[in-house]
């Protein structure tokens, strides 16, 4: 089922928590709203769960008003970062709770209560847990049993609320992997929250990037990620080497005196969109390389051009050929440049080189 | 030897410990466990005849009954307020929070012999509600009514102020879960929230319970002492004592004693029930990964394992 967002405002007080937002998320979609604590991506989760009112704006699902239907009507599966199962009952009780508290007219039979409990415990593979209780369960096993709980209900929307943000990095990278899959094969309009913008590239079909209760951009996790909209997004999606410069028309002129009328502009080239070479090529920077550090598949080469630190990422093979050593002159030339002018946030494509 | 000398290490020297025990051990003897053995041995001086006879005694088993009278009565309207306002202290936002807070410790921060007289200024005879109680013959103060209110006026925080920092703790996720999974208010309070708090509801209900039946001063005010009828257990004590009847005295004050020695051992079994649900809440998460399990074979997904 599609959901719409219409014109959406939200203040605490004095805090703007939601500022106009706008957001369409079409059937089937696995949507991650990403953005920093505090930019308002949980109370637009919550607004849409019907588990907070926003101040003005409509929520919509599948075209129909649905914005003061209670949160018991609304028909959507809310999973919470801690879990939130039910302490006191086992796990199979946990699971079976939305169907028992139905109405006496539509509740299913005993008997098909615990077929599909047991259907959705083997979906999520913890058939084997079905007695123990919440307390007896790791976190990525208490997880995937709030999962099975808000799917039992047939939800037409699932909103996952910083789903893995309380589990340690490893089960938490299998277990996104894993509702990945699991949205694939429910196809299921999903919405989920995380500051983790990893997670978010990896997981989603479309990543809603937030700051300040507004929308930064709506795009792909490729889209995002290599075309941001905004200095914000490019800082917050991976690192980010920042040049301050003079913008002539599409040309950056990044560190060097003089420049042209048009104003000040601020130049955003990724480390691994640097190359190094170790003579002078045109449009290239020169710098004194201060530090190598080998991380993992990457080597990680900090350099010094002027009084600025610049931070490049290159292949283990690419940092071989080079050689490099530290305190040695190179020349920098970045593949791909963005230029944003300065202060004001409107948006100017760069060109290429520096 | 290394244990032996780390264990030397952190503890004071022989003569010092035994010292310190010796300490706590005869204050707790001399203040606590000495006057409740001198009730029993004194109401039993006389004899076990003579006890069974006080205890008999038409005046003194009104009295015990008025005293269970009044507990019960109390004990509904506690839990049901008690937990009201937990509730909305717990899981609410709202102006004027903290002036409730504050106005549920009330009744402790007042002398309960100014609690007797401000309920006596307020439905006495000459006081606030006075003549229209009177002139529909509704006997407050003097009376039943009057011993019940006062009573539920002290009794009030234990419940709420057992409940909030349990409710507090537990925060409102599994009643948004239960709301979003389409619960009614009353199936989620029932279901959810009234399961979870069911040992710290239960434990404020035991120290209201002790207080109500043991509460003097506040029904003294109110009660008018009518022996056989508006006299509750203490203030019969009081009476019996000030005539000379020792042997009475310290019998009905035996049974108070007795009251108290159930609730403190029905205390301890819901503490004990308390302190294993919150080490369970508390407990850190099993490792992640069952190692006695191996690891899980996915049907569906291949890569998800046993996290």
């Amino acid at each position: 089922m599609s959901i719409e967002i219409r014109a959406i405002s939200k203040r605490f007080g004095g805090f703007v928590a939601l500022d106009d937002i706008n957001l369409q998320i079409p059937t089937g979609e696995l949507v991650a709203l990403l953005g920093p604590s505090g930019c308002g991506k949980t109370t637009l989760l919550r607004i849409i769960a019907g588990m907070e009112s926003a101040d003005a704006g409509q929520v919509l699902f599948a075209g129909e008003e649905a914005t003061h239907v209670h949160a018991r009507d609304r028909n959507v599966g809310f999973v919470f970062q801690h879990y939130a199962l039910f302490r006191h009952m086992s796990v199979f009780e946990n699971v079976a709770f939305g169907l028992r508290v139905k109405p006496r007219k539509v509740r299913p039979s005993a008997a098909e209560i615990r077929q599909r409990v047991n259907d959705l415990l083997k979906l999520v593979q913890l058939d084997w847990l079905a007695d123990r209780y919440p307390s007896q369960l790791s976190g990525g096993q208490r997880q995937r049993i709030a999962l099975a709980r808000a799917l039992a209900v047939e939800p037409r929307v699932l909103l996952l609320d910083e789903p893995f943000g309380a589990l340690d990095t490893r089960v938490r990278k299998e277990l996104r992997r894993w509702l990945r899959r699991l949205h694939d094969e429910m196809h299921i309009s999903s919405v989920f929250v995380t500051h983790d913008q990893e997670e978010a590239l990896e997981v989603a079909d479309r990543v809603v990037v937030m700051n300040r209760g507004r929308i930064e951009q709506i795009g792909s996790p490729d889209e995002v990620y290599s075309n941001p909209a905004s200095p914000f997004v490019y800082q917050f999606l991976g690192n980010v080497n920042v040049f301050h410069s003079r913008v002539h028309g599409e040309w950056a002129d990044v560190g060097r005196a003089g420049g042209g009328p048009e104003g000040e502009a601020t130049a955003y080239v990724r480390p691994h969109d640097i190359e190094i070479e170790h003579r002078p090529v045109v449009g290239s920077l020169e710098a004194t390389v201060q530090e190598v550090h080998p991380i993992g598949p990457l080597v990680r080469v900090e350099l010094a051009h002027a009084s600025e630190l610049i931070e490049v990422e290159l292949t283990r093979e690419r940092a071989t050929v080079l050689a490099l050593a530290e305190g040695q002159q190179v020349w920098l030339k970045p593949r791909q440049v963005r230029v944003f002018a300065a202060p004001s946030a409107a948006m100017e494509e760069g060109g290429s080189g520096i | 030897m290394s244990t032996a000398a780390s264990r030397r290490a952190n503890t004071e020297p022989r003569w010092l410990r035994v010292l310190l025990l010796c300490v706590g051990l005869g204050f707790l003897f001399f203040f606590l466990a000495l006057p409740l053995l001198a009730v029993f041995v004194e109401a039993l001086s006389a004899g076990w005849s003579a006890y069974i006879e006080a205890l008999d005694d038409p005046e003194t088993r009104s009295a015990i009954a008025l005293t269970l009278l009044v507990a019960l009565t109390v004990l509904p309207f506690n839990v049901t307020f008690g937990v009201a306002a937990a509730w909305a202290i717990a899981k609410f936002d709202f102006r004027g929070k903290s002036l409730l807070i504050t106005l549920i410790d009330l009744p402790f921060a007042v002398s309960p012999v100014v609690v007797g007289l401000v309920f006596l200024l307020i439905f006495g005879a000459q006081g606030l509600f006075g003549p229209s109680l009177a002139a529909h013959d509704i006997k407050v103060v003097f009376a039943l009514p009057g011993i019940i209110v006062v009573t539920l006026f002290i009794t009030f925080p234990f419940v709420a102020r057992e409940l909030i920092p349990l409710m507090q703790a537990q925060g409102k996720d599994e009643e948004e879960a239960a709301i979003s999974l389409g619960a009614s208010a009353w199936q989620m309070f029932r279901r959810v929230t009234l399961p979870n708090i069911t040992w710290g509801l239960l434990y404020g209900v035991i120290l209201a319970n002790a207080r109500a039946m043991g509460e003097f001063g506040a029904v003294s005010v109110v009660s008018g002492h009518i022996r056989g009828e508006t006299n509750t257990l203490p203030l019969h004590v009081e009476i019996l004592y000030n005539e000379y009847n020792a042997v009475g005295a310290f019998a009905s004050a035996s049974v108070l004693a007795l009251l108290a020695l159930v609730t403190l051992v029905a205390k301890s079994i819901v503490e004990w029930r308390m302190h294993r649900e919150t080490r369970m809440l508390a407990e850190a998460l099993p490792a992640e990964g069952n190692p006695g399990r191996g690891r899980l074979v996915a049907p569906v997904s291949p890569a998800s394992g046993d996290f």
